[in-house]
């Protein structure tokens, strides 16, 4: 009786576990977090006003991720490398080429999840209004690079005074 | 006596008596002359001097007491031409020196470390980071880029050939 339990207990555990990471991973990576050491940032720093204690605190929870990243990193390398060379192979093995793919995306699951736990204990050292300022900030930063990016590719395509043509 | 004249040089006034004697009396030269070089250089340069004056004014009878009082503030200037004549040499290393000084203290400032002009660390304001920061920074950017699958020259799903082509290499040449 009590191991059926436990094992319900277990399921009911993993499935809300998988129905959290499933809705959680893709929120975290939506939102885009602010790509690089951006606690190191000074301006960025004063613009959400991160105190040295919040920065030093950031900083430990990077430092306690960061061997785990550089691995995840390493190995998802390695796999796409690997997932190359079968692809620019003709002879390849389909169901080997499969095979690759998911390990591959496995791989880079396993690194996408290290990344949001290390975002979301980051966001935990956060207050709410800093949390959200970052993320306008980023926001922004986001609009500004997509806005100069659109703007040379107009420039390549025909100059920048170009006008679309009246119907 | 004789031993402590040798020793002594002649003065300005005894060259001058000498390179200009007095009218009729003979040019009577003391025997320190024969012994000391220096002091018969001195007194060749001095009659010179007299020489060159004396070519510059012409006949001697001409002369008005204006043209004498010119001429003896002629032949004092020469003189003391003659007297400066001997330290140009260490003027002119004086000057060399000099000028080398200047040009050491000139280069100084550029043989000195620069200062940073910021303190380095973690507190440090300025915006470069530190060699492992930038390290780390790579780090965090390398992830992002590969856990969301944004980069296009690795992801799988651009090395599927295009149907139709042997290869997608081929499409695009």
């Amino acid at each position: 009786m009590n191991r059926r339990t436990n094992a319900r207990a277990a399921i009911r555990f993993f499935v809300l576990a998988a129905a959290v990471a499933g809705v959680a991973l893709p929120m975290l990576s939506e939102q885009d977090f602010p790509e690089g050491k951006w606690w190191k940032r000074p301006r960025l720093a004063a613009e959400i006003n991160l105190s040295p204690e919040q920065s030093r605190e950031i900083e430990k929870i990077f430092v306690n991720s960061r061997t785990r990243l550089i691995d995840l990193k390493a190995d998802l390398e390695k796999k796409q490398l690997a997932l190359q060379s079968s692809m620019e192979d003709r002879g390849a093995d389909r169901r080997t080429v499969e095979k690759e793919i998911e390990t591959l995306e496995n791989a880079r699951a396993e690194l996408q999840k290290a990344r949001a736990l290390m975002v979301l204990d980051m966001k935990q050292v956060l207050k709410p209004d800093q949390w959200d300022h970052l993320l306008q900030l980023q926001q922004e930063m986001r609009e500004r690079r997509l806005m100069a990016r659109e703007g040379r590719q107009n420039y390549r395509q025909g100059g920048p005074f170009r006008r679309t043509p009246n119907r | 006596m004789n031993e402590n004249r040798s020793r002594n040089h002649l003065t300005d006034a005894e060259l001058f008596g000498l390179a200009i004697p007095a009218v009729g009396s003979p040019e009577a030269l003391p025997s320190h002359l024969s012994d000391c070089l220096a002091c018969s250089r001195s007194l060749h340069e001095w009659k010179g001097a007299v020489r060159d004056v004396a070519d510059d004014m012409g006949p001697l009878g001409d002369r008005t007491s204006e043209a004498w009082t010119g001429a003896q503030d002629q032949t004092m200037r020469a003189i003391r031409r003659t007297r400066f004549a001997r330290p140009a040499l260490p003027l002119r290393w004086g000057v060399g020196v000099a000028a080398a000084l200047l040009l050491f203290a000139l280069a100084l400032p550029l043989q000195r470390p620069t200062a940073p002009a910021t303190p380095s660390g973690p507190s440090a304001s300025a915006p470069d980071l530190s060699t492992q920061d930038q390290a780390d920074d790579a780090l965090l950017r390398d992830v992002a880029r590969l856990a969301s699958a944004e980069e296009t020259g690795g992801s799988w799903s651009t090395l599927v050939p295009e149907p139709g082509t042997a290869n997608g290499e081929e499409e695009r040449l």
